[in-house]
């Protein structure tokens, strides 16, 4: 090991330092999750790529870990989307337009773009799985051209559940994606397709060639993985963007490992092949 | 720097230890009731270099049970690190080893100078050990781990101490004493002393850091682990004594005016229960190490596997801290790994 004495004297800035951002806008747009587009005070554009995250705060109450839900493709702001739960989440959520919150990041490895591109692509988010994933879907679409044939399934609980309505709507029409969405229960309003995701394959031929994404509630990933293993697709083209208690955010506060991997620093994007032995990875 | 010796009269050790307290606060080990724990001293006569075991590890001088990183209030936030000059006195060497990996984690990946700028601020002169503690392994963990990051090294010879500088931090503490430079014999005696030890330990780890871990990561799924942890508590105490223990919470704090107040971190536990529980909300939780068979797991995995490639050894320095203080007596990485290797 090397002596701490080689890394003194310069500066020793401090990692948990955040800094300021404005609400430049705030939607709830669901019964329990707000939507907040975000600009940085100091003027400084937010640089990040997908499946990134950072830690969000509100001074007296704390920080909670939360994926960038905007593309980096478009500069000028960048979007969260909060689901009130605890004390941080909660003091977030009353936050409105005009006011601020304290964010660090961005964090964490997020989706292989050099190894997603020139490929197919199939993202399956569930519920609130759609947030960070919204991040790579809408910089697939900016930046079409670099991608193959690109399927999307989004499933929630209820209709109710759904978020991002006026991207659903653009992308139910466009021809840039192939969408295909479900719910598990619907009611009188819902016309579209019932079940767990899972049942969005009968609906689509996805090629074994095709790289893809899974993000959701932890007791998804393995009914979707048991899919793509029927389909063909090699593990190893199988990226997954894991949730984990991130509390520093840095790799150090260990309540984000599993098993040997920090979540905040290994991930929270981690290829399928590199964690499926990893005991702890899946339930 | 090459080290080098010198001698201290034992007459001359209490001018010596005053001599630093003019220069910085001096941490070092003291008696509390039947234990022995690290302490600012206000007074030579307090420090007690013939202790087996502290409490705590001294690792609290530089990374605190508790520490604020960000002090805010209604015109923003500043940062709230604030380290001072230190002299950390009488570490004995499995805790220097437990510190050194504490600076290799704290500086991988994302350099964080809260513990960082402490650690530089801060002078550690080791000790040799002159009693043994009742549950101790160090001789037999990680033995190709040698203590490093240390700045001097005081050992108990007759007469007196010889005293190795190790590094020009631990040069600047001869101006605070009479030293002379030590005679062949009475180095030649200091390493007798050191190397004597290494004989004394009561407990022993028979097999080798490659193996154990091999074999203790290839256990994951064995049973062993709900049986050994049958009995636990949940408490975390083996978490809090430990070393190399370095996992910890981040929390805010408003101040009395409940207009300001401090983000600020404090030690945790893998053993506790919400450890790794993240809400879902309405109620709904998800807690990831669930059972304590799991959490129980995680520490050995810890201490014993995962970290080796990093550290070139076990995150163990055989301190025998947690064996000693658990109360239903099954946190013995000993008696944890032997197990483990017999089955």
């Amino acid at each position: 090991m090397s002596t701490v004495a080689q890394t003194l004297s310069g500066p020793q800035p401090n990692i948990f330092m955040p800094r300021v951002a404005e609400i430049v806008r705030a939607k709830q747009v669901t019964a329990t999750e707000k939507h907040f587009t975000l600009k940085m005070k100091d003027g400084q554009p937010m640089t990040f790529e997908p499946g990134q995250m950072l830690e969000v705060s509100v001074f007296g109450f704390g920080e909670i870990p939360i994926g960038y839900a905007s593309s980096p493709t478009r500069t000028q702001t960048f979007d969260i989307v909060v689901r009130k739960v605890g004390r941080v989440s909660s003091a977030i959520a009353a936050l409105e337009q005009g006011q601020s919150l304290y964010v660090r990041g961005p964090l964490g490895h997020g989706f292989p773009l050099d190894k997603l591109r020139g490929h197919d692509i199939l993202i399956v988010a569930g519920g609130i799985g759609l947030c960070p994933t919204r991040s790579l879907i809408n910089y697939i679409l900016d930046r079409r051209s670099e991608f193959n044939k690109f399927t999307l399934f989004f499933g929630v609980k209820t209709p109710q559940e759904q978020l991002f309505l006026e991207d659903l709507a653009l992308w139910r029409k466009s021809t840039d994606v192939a969408y295909y969405e479900t719910v598990d229960r619907a009611d009188q309003s819902w016309k579209g397709n019932v079940g767990v995701i899972t049942t969005l394959f009968k609906k689509v031929s996805i090629d074994p060639g095709t790289r893809v994404i899974i993000c959701g509630p932890p007791v998804m990933y393995k009914f979707v993985i048991a899919e793509l293993d029927g389909i063909g697709v090699p593990r190893s083209n199988i990226y997954v963007d894991l949730e984990r208690r991130m509390k520093c955010g840095i790799g150090k506060c260990g309540h984000c490992q599993i098993n040997d991997k920090y979540v905040c620093l290994d991930g929270p994007v981690f290829c399928y092949k590199d964690i499926e032995n990893l005991e702890e990875a899946f339930r | 720097m090459n080290p080098s010796s010198y001698f201290l009269k034992e007459a001359d050790f209490d001018s010596f230890v005053e001599g630093m307290m003019k220069t910085a606060p001096v941490f070092a080990p003291v008696a509390k009731k039947n234990w022995f724990v690290f302490s600012p001293i206000s007074s030579p006569k307090e420090v007690r270099l013939d202790y087996d075991l502290t409490i705590l590890p001294p690792k609290k001088a530089i990374f605190p049970v508790r520490q604020d990183l960000v002090a805010f209030g209604p015109e923003g936030a500043e940062s709230a690190l604030k380290p001072e000059p230190r002299i950390l006195f009488g570490v004995h060497f499995y805790d220097i080893k437990a510190i050194d990996m504490l600076d290799l984690l704290f500086r991988e990946n994302n350099v964080d100078w809260n513990y960082l700028a402490q650690r530089e601020s801060t002078t550690i002169v080791g000790s040799n050990i002159q009693k043994v503690a009742k549950r101790a392994f160090w001789a037999t963990v990680g033995k190709g781990v040698k203590p490093h990051g240390h700045d001097a090294f005081i050992t108990k010879v007759l007469g007196g101490y010889v005293f190795d500088v190790l590094t020009p931090k631990g040069e600047k503490l001869l101006a605070s004493g009479k030293f002379k430079p030590a005679t062949p014999a009475q180095v030649e005696e200091a390493a007798k002393i050191n190397t004597e030890i290494m004989d004394k330990c009561p407990e022993k780890l028979t097999h080798g850091s490659h193996e154990i871990a091999a074999k203790v990561r290839a256990t994951f799924k064995s049973k062993l682990w709900d049986e050994l942890s049958h009995t636990c508590f949940s408490c975390g105490t083996c978490n809090i004594v430990c070393p190399t223990c370095y996992c910890f919470d981040v929390q805010d704090n408003w101040n009395l005016d409940q207009a300001s107040g401090q983000r600020a971190r404090a030690w945790d536990g893998c053993l506790l229960e919400d450890f790794a529980k993240v809400s879902l909300g309405a109620g709904a939780c998800e807690n990831f190490r669930e059972h304590r068979g799991q959490r129980y797991r995680h520490r050995l995995m810890r201490k014993a596997a995962y970290l080796n490639d990093k550290l070139g050894g076990p995150a163990c320095v055989g301190c025998g801290r947690c064996s000693t203080q658990c109360v239903p007596d099954i946190a013995d990485p000993v008696r944890i790994i032997e197990t483990i290797m017999e089955s």
